[in-house]
């Protein structure tokens, strides 16, 4: 075992809370270490719906979560303007929806009182006409439409960017590397112990600890020996490869709760289920009849739904604080900053439930916590700093595509990912080549991302660049892929061969349960093209 | 509405190219269709469908990607083992890439 480092703090999990958490106390000041187990943003970040939104439903009984969620999405918005984009939603209504129209249009226009905080505009109401011409593949049984405005925004790079600033303010950032005990003196918690990706054991002292694990709360809170509850629910999401309606789309399910379809940059999220869940965090599968419950709500309104192909499907686990009693889909996505001295724990505090579109603020009363143990006065200043990227002003595409060769559209993708820094990234290397036409993304930004991103394996690649996030799912680019990373990490020949194979077993899961749904040309060409790594 | 959002760059399809859409975007991106005809512009015809039609909502910043000679978009359909009707998808891309 190396000999300890030692911090101010440790933060146990690299989702959007602990990200933020760790830039947060970086920006103070503090020394901190941030650990995650898997990838950065890859549990129940990255299998959202991709959304900083207000969240009108909950107006309904927790007023104040939407209040706070949309104070927080307009700060959001404003620290990562190059990642974040308007996502228009049509809520069609059909003779027997549980909301008429007036109804609908009486709810959205007390959420047109939070529009501003988060800088959206109000609501639009459409007659039936009016919304089949701005959507036509809409059913011909419309009454009509309002529309509704949020944010898209894509999770992996959010969390990556808190990531990075807080390396860049002198956090020590470490994926693939699994707490396994956290380290005590008396009533006092005084550090971890951890696991790398590559077995070697580590201790890191820290004054505080926290616990931002997400659904993996009341495991790391029990190494306090301390007892948090959750009542984690199961979401899941059909990804299609593609754009297909013009707007994002609502629709409701055939128990009344009310699901949707959103257009991000070149795929739709169809989703989310919300479903008590008891199983095994660490393999949560997807099921058909989940499928069909999705495809069912959406072929009510979007007729054409089932003639599109799903590439996939995603599955995470929400950390909702416990109740007891309420429907999943009522339950209040609240969060609550616990510190455990009363437990026993001294020095150890856990961030639980919440959404992604607060994860700011939860990460600011996290820090402040964390600030008032170590008497450490300084201000929280994530609320107006942006994230790198969002710094200054993106240079035309087609000319940022021209300068380094590459096509405009590969230039729109980087500067999604990268924004005002998508130049650095073609700068560090001289290949604009191609390596997933799919997405499109270039050599040079995936030999970045394995140099200067943490990207260990093809997943990871997957989530921080897009490698193999298009129709064909990998089956023209993982080989090359794995090249480029493998070229950067030192990988052998065999350990390439070993990446490709790890990432088709691992996105195989998720893509099984939809391909039943029209998807079989493109797996059979997938496993004909990768038949040599059987 | 559709004004409302086009400075977001979301371009809406028409009726008739929404009755098309599935077919339009079902490239399961073989690369066929780039041995039977040449590029569309400065772009390779398996990328038109497999990348293009997947990003309509921002075409028109990438307008430049796809002006330029039209390759033989008959053949190349022809080619294509899940019937990809590519001369209707390079009309779909370019009228959106327009703006």
């Amino acid at each position: 075992m190396s000999a300890p480092s030692a911090h101010d703090v440790c933060v146990i999990g690299g989702g959007v809370t602990g990200a933020g958490v760790a830039r947060d106390l970086s920006l103070r000041g503090l020394s901190v270490l941030i650990l995650e187990k898997g990838d950065w943003g890859a549990g129940t970040s990255g299998s959202s719906t991709w959304m900083i939104h207000g969240g009108p439903r909950y107006l309904e009984f927790d007023w104040d979560t939407t209040r706070r969620s949309c104070e927080d999405a307009g700060h959001i918005v404003t620290i990562a303007r190059h990642m974040v984009y308007r996502v228009a939603f049509l809520i069609p209504i059909l003779p027997h929806d549980r909301n008429n129209i007036e109804r609908m249009e009486t709810a959205m226009e007390v959420y047109d009182r939070f529009q501003p905080l988060k800088k959206s505009n109000p609501h639009v109401r459409l007659s039936a006409d009016e919304a089949r011409q701005v959507e036509p593949g809409l059913t011909s049984d419309l009454v009509g439409a309002v529309t509704l405005e949020e944010w898209g925004v894509d999770p992996h790079r959010l969390v990556f960017a808190n990531v990075q600033d807080a390396v860049a303010n002198g956090a020590r950032a470490l994926n693939h590397t699994r707490v396994i005990e956290l380290l005590r003196d008396g009533a006092n918690v005084i550090g971890v112990r951890y696991r790398a990706a590559d077995g070697s054991l580590s201790e890191s002292r820290a004054k505080v600890v926290v616990n931002a694990a997400g659904p993996w709360v009341p495991e790391v809170s029990r190494m306090a020996g301390a007892d948090v509850q959750l009542r984690p629910a199961k979401g899941i999401h059909l990804v299609y490869p593609h754009r297909i309606s013009n707007f994002g789309l609502s629709a409701e399910t055939v128990d009344g709760r009310d699901v949707l379809m959103v257009s991000h940059g070149g795929f739709t999220l169809l989703g989310t289920t919300d479903d008590d869940f008891y199983g095994d965090l660490d393999s949560v599968d997807v099921t058909e009849d989940e499928v069909d419950y999705l495809l069912q709500a959406f072929e009510r309104i979007f007729p054409a739904i089932r003639d599109y192909r799903p590439v996939r499907t995603t599955t995470g686990v929400r950390p909702t604080l416990f109740k007891w009693r309420r429907y999943e889909d009522e339950l209040s996505r609240r969060y609550e900053v616990i510190d455990h001295s009363a437990d026993g724990a001294e020095g150890f505090i856990t961030i639980a439930g919440g959404k992604l579109s607060m994860y700011r603020v939860m990460a600011e009363e996290t820090s402040d916590a964390v600030c008032r143990k170590l008497g450490h006065q300084a201000p929280c200043t994530t609320a107006t700093r942006p994230l790198p990227g969002s710094e200054s002003e993106l240079e035309p595409a087609a000319e940022l595509g021209q300068r380094f060769g590459i096509p405009a559209l590969a230039a729109i993708k980087l500067q999604s990912r990268h924004g005002s820094r998508a130049a650095d990234v073609l700068d560090q290397s001289d290949a604009g080549r191609i390596v997933c036409r799919c997405e499109p993304l270039t050599e040079s930004e995936l030999a970045y991302a394995a140099r200067h991103e943490q990207v260990r394996t093809l997943a990871d690649a997957f989530r921080r660049v897009g490698v193999a996030a298009g129709p064909c799912a990998g089956a023209a680019c993982v080989m090359r892929a794995a090249e480029i990373i493998g070229r950067q990490l030192g990988w052998s020949a065999s350990q390439r061969f070993d990446a490709v194979r790890e990432f088709m077993q691992g996105s195989w899961l998720g893509r099984a349960p939809v391909l039943g749904h029209s998807g079989w040309a493109q797996e059979e060409l997938a496993q004909g093209a990768l038949r040599g790594l059987r | 509405m559709v004004q409302m959002y086009k400075p977001d760059g979301i371009r809406p399809l028409t009726p008739a190219e929404r009755e098309l859409h599935p077919r339009l975007i079902g490239c399961i991106n073989c690369g066929l269709c780039a041995l039977a005809a040449g590029r569309l512009g400065n772009t390779r015809l398996p990328d038109l469908a497999s990348s293009y039609m997947r990003l309509y909502a921002r075409l028109a910043d990438a307008s430049s990607d796809v002006e330029g000679d039209d390759p033989d978009l008959e053949a190349a359909s022809a080619a294509c083992p899940v019937g990809l009707p590519l001369t209707e998808v390079a009309a779909v891309v370019r009228r959106l890439a327009a703006g």
